[in-house]
């Protein structure tokens, strides 16, 4: 009874199999790498994954709910946390206006009782107010509150972006490279934070991540992927060991050096 | 969730190119009023009395003005607030007007009732026009708009039953026990006491669930949804409010004019009239609400000052398009970013920042009030 699962999931881009029967799981409060070289799929897994792709075929399973038909909104709502490999954030947006849209599936008041000021407005306000509040404290934010993204260096970028991520009390989150562009500092943070993240959030994590020492340190089990295929799958010192994965990945400087 | 990790402090994250040097630290909650709204309340005051001295015209652009505000905001809602560029805001306002005339000429319903009337009744319009075009963006979305604005005056607005012929429909003013609306000076205090009303409902929207999510799809309609945003809800929800605020300005253009004729709604009075209120709200500042308000005093009143100048009015437009084109490429904010760029001055450099207001000031009234004595 995994948290979430892919069944036969395949997606073509003109002839080319961007997918071919990805069959994927991730159990409860698991941290689980996917590892691959540059269009091996593992962004096109995510995009479908969040609805933001129709596969051709297959089926997505979360919480043993089929969810292939749910729009990306609606993923949200049941529980699914995206971030984008190119930091998207509201630029004409505060840093602290960026994560009260974040708190958007949190609230429930409508646009008349927003324009007439009523108690339900009232009540929603406050309660995002203090939930951005909270969060700005975990990703240490703070100080950048009133400022916009485009004042921020793209390492703190990344880190609201997790915020905002965050905000949405995901079941499960996505992460696509969540180091690439950061300071090398930021990328060590990283690996603890996520780990504390699943374990006082009761979150599991997919995650896409080019920094091996990263990923190899996070996650629990590690899915390869190579032309849109699965070819190998384990524990991170099973799977960098794999042949196949060492021949996609790594393979001519294995052969070089062999 | 403890804090020992993360981000390395703020000094050390900023590339030193940046230019934020003192992140604010301000404290938060609902917020109490800031020096910038009291000051921003005062100048609203002082700009409500400003007809007084011209007395009856004065009234009437003051009117004019205001009833362009009323519709300057539903173009705020969706394109300010949304990112929609529609180019059919009048047509909103032509369905409120015709509900209004209808409602008061036909069925003599009062006033009051006609207000809420011709607000709902561009409801479904709004509606069909949202359906067919959420999935537009942009120069398309503006196209499909302004054929819509198109197609309206060539159908509905042709229809008798509704439009009253040529000759329109006759709406009165209200009277409301002593106070006769059919007065200059009440008619234009209660199209005052209807955009405050409005400006106070549209800055509401703005902080709130649905008015955060109009302003995220504007941004990045990709990571609204990757945040849980239905995006097509949510233009919907522009769609509709912004024709239910145009049709409530409908409804007061209804009574200034005092007599509702459909020709004003169609082809090319509607297109004409709808992009003078995008460049209004353009120039006056697009994402506030009192954008809108201080776009149409700056655009109409001169509009009006001028009309009757053959030569002038040729100046004007001119002026006015170089104006919309110096706004949009140097302060996106509009004449509110001007405002916040002068009360800043003012606070750091008083005397400056004061001769240069007093400046703007007895330009733009000395100058209206010698064009006028000239005539």
């Amino acid at each position: 009874m995994s948290l979430l699962r892919t069944r036969d999931v395949s997606i073509h881009f003109g002839g080319i199999a961007a997918l071919d029967e990805v069959d994927i799981e991730v159990e409860r409060g698991e941290i689980v790498g996917l590892l691959g070289p540059n269009g091996a799929g593992k962004t096109t897994l995510f995009n479908v994954l969040s609805g933001f792709l129709k596969p051709a075929w297959g089926r997505i399973l979360f919480q043993d709910d089929e969810i292939s038909h749910l729009l990306p909104y609606e993923r949200v709502a049941a529980g699914m946390g995206r971030t984008f490999q190119h930091v998207r954030l509201f630029r004409n947006l505060t840093v602290y206006e960026n994560l009260l849209v974040a708190q958007h599936r949190h609230l429930s008041s409508g646009s008349f009782a927003a324009m007439l000021r009523l108690p339900g407005w009232r009540r929603d306000e406050r309660d995002a107010r203090d939930r951005v509040e909270e969060i700005l404290d975990v990703v240490n934010l703070r100080p950048w509150a009133d400022a916009h993204p485009t004042e921020l260096s793209y390492g703190t970028t990344r880190f609201l972006e997790l915020a905002s991520v965050l905000s949405l009390q995901p079941k499960i989150l996505l992460l696509d490279e969540p180091a690439s562009g950061i300071q090398q500092k930021e990328v060590e943070a990283l690996g603890p934070l996520l780990k504390q993240i699943r374990d006082e959030r009761a979150c599991s994590i997919l995650l896409i991540e080019h920094d091996m020492s990263l990923l190899l340190n996070t996650s629990e089990r590690i899915y390869a992927l190579d032309f849109g295929k699965v070819i190998a799958e384990g524990t991170p010192n099973d799977v960098v060991s794999n042949d196949l994965v060492l021949e996609s990945y790594l393979g001519r400087t294995r052969r070089a050096t062999a | 969730m403890s804090v020992d990790i993360a981000v390395e402090t703020p000094t050390g994250s900023a590339p030193p190119t940046e230019e934020l040097v003192a992140p604010p630290t301000t404290t938060r909650g609902i917020r109490r009023p800031t020096s910038a709204q009291i000051f921003g309340i005062a100048s609203l005051a002082a700009i409500s009395i400003l007809p007084v001295p011209f007395g009856d015209f004065g009234y009437f652009i003051g009117q004019y003005a205001i009833i362009y505000a009323i519709l300057g905001l539903s173009v705020v809602v969706v394109t300010g607030y949304a990112g929609l560029i529609s180019l059919m805001p009048y047509s909103f306002a032509g369905i409120g007007a015709m509900a209004t005339g209808v409602a008061m000429a036909s069925w003599g319903w009062p006033f009051w009732l006609a207000i809420p009337f011709a607000a709902v009744a561009t409801v479904p319009f709004a509606l069909v026009v949202g359906v067919t075009s959420v999935r537009l963006k942009g120069l398309y979305l503006a196209i499909a708009t302004l054929t819509i604005s198109n197609a309206l005056g060539e159908t509905f607005f042709t229809w008798e039953a509704i439009t009253g012929g040529d000759s329109g429909h006759f709406v009165d003013r209200p009277v409301v026990g002593p106070v006769d609306f059919g007065g200059d000076l009440a008619f234009y205090l209660l199209c005052l006491g209807a955009v405050f009303v409005l400006l106070f409902m549209v800055e509401g929207l703005r902080t709130s669930r649905i008015g955060r999510a109009m302003l995220a799809v504007r941004d990045n309609e990709l990571e609204a949804q990757a945040l849980g945003i239905n995006v097509a809800k949510t233009k919907l929800v522009a769609f509709v409010l912004s024709g239910m605020i145009a049709g409530l300005g409908g409804a007061f253009l209804a009574q200034l004019l005092i007599s509702v004729t459909p020709n004003a709604f169609q082809s090319p009075f509607a297109e004409a009239s709808s992009l003078l209120l995008v460049t209004l709200v353009a120039i006056g500042g697009m994402d506030r609400a009192i954008g809108a308000f201080v776009g149409a005093i700056a655009l109409v009143v001169q509009q009006q000052i001028f009309n009757g100048f053959e030569f002038f009015f040729a100046f004007v437009g001119i002026y006015a398009a170089l104006t919309l084109i110096a706004f949009l490429l140097f302060r996106p904010g509009g004449l509110v970013q001007v405002g916040k760029i002068l009360g800043h001055l003012t606070r750091t450099r008083p005397v400056l920042g004061i001769s240069i207001i007093l400046i703007i000031l007895v330009v733009n009234v000395g100058g209206a009030w010698l064009i006028l004595s000239l005539s």
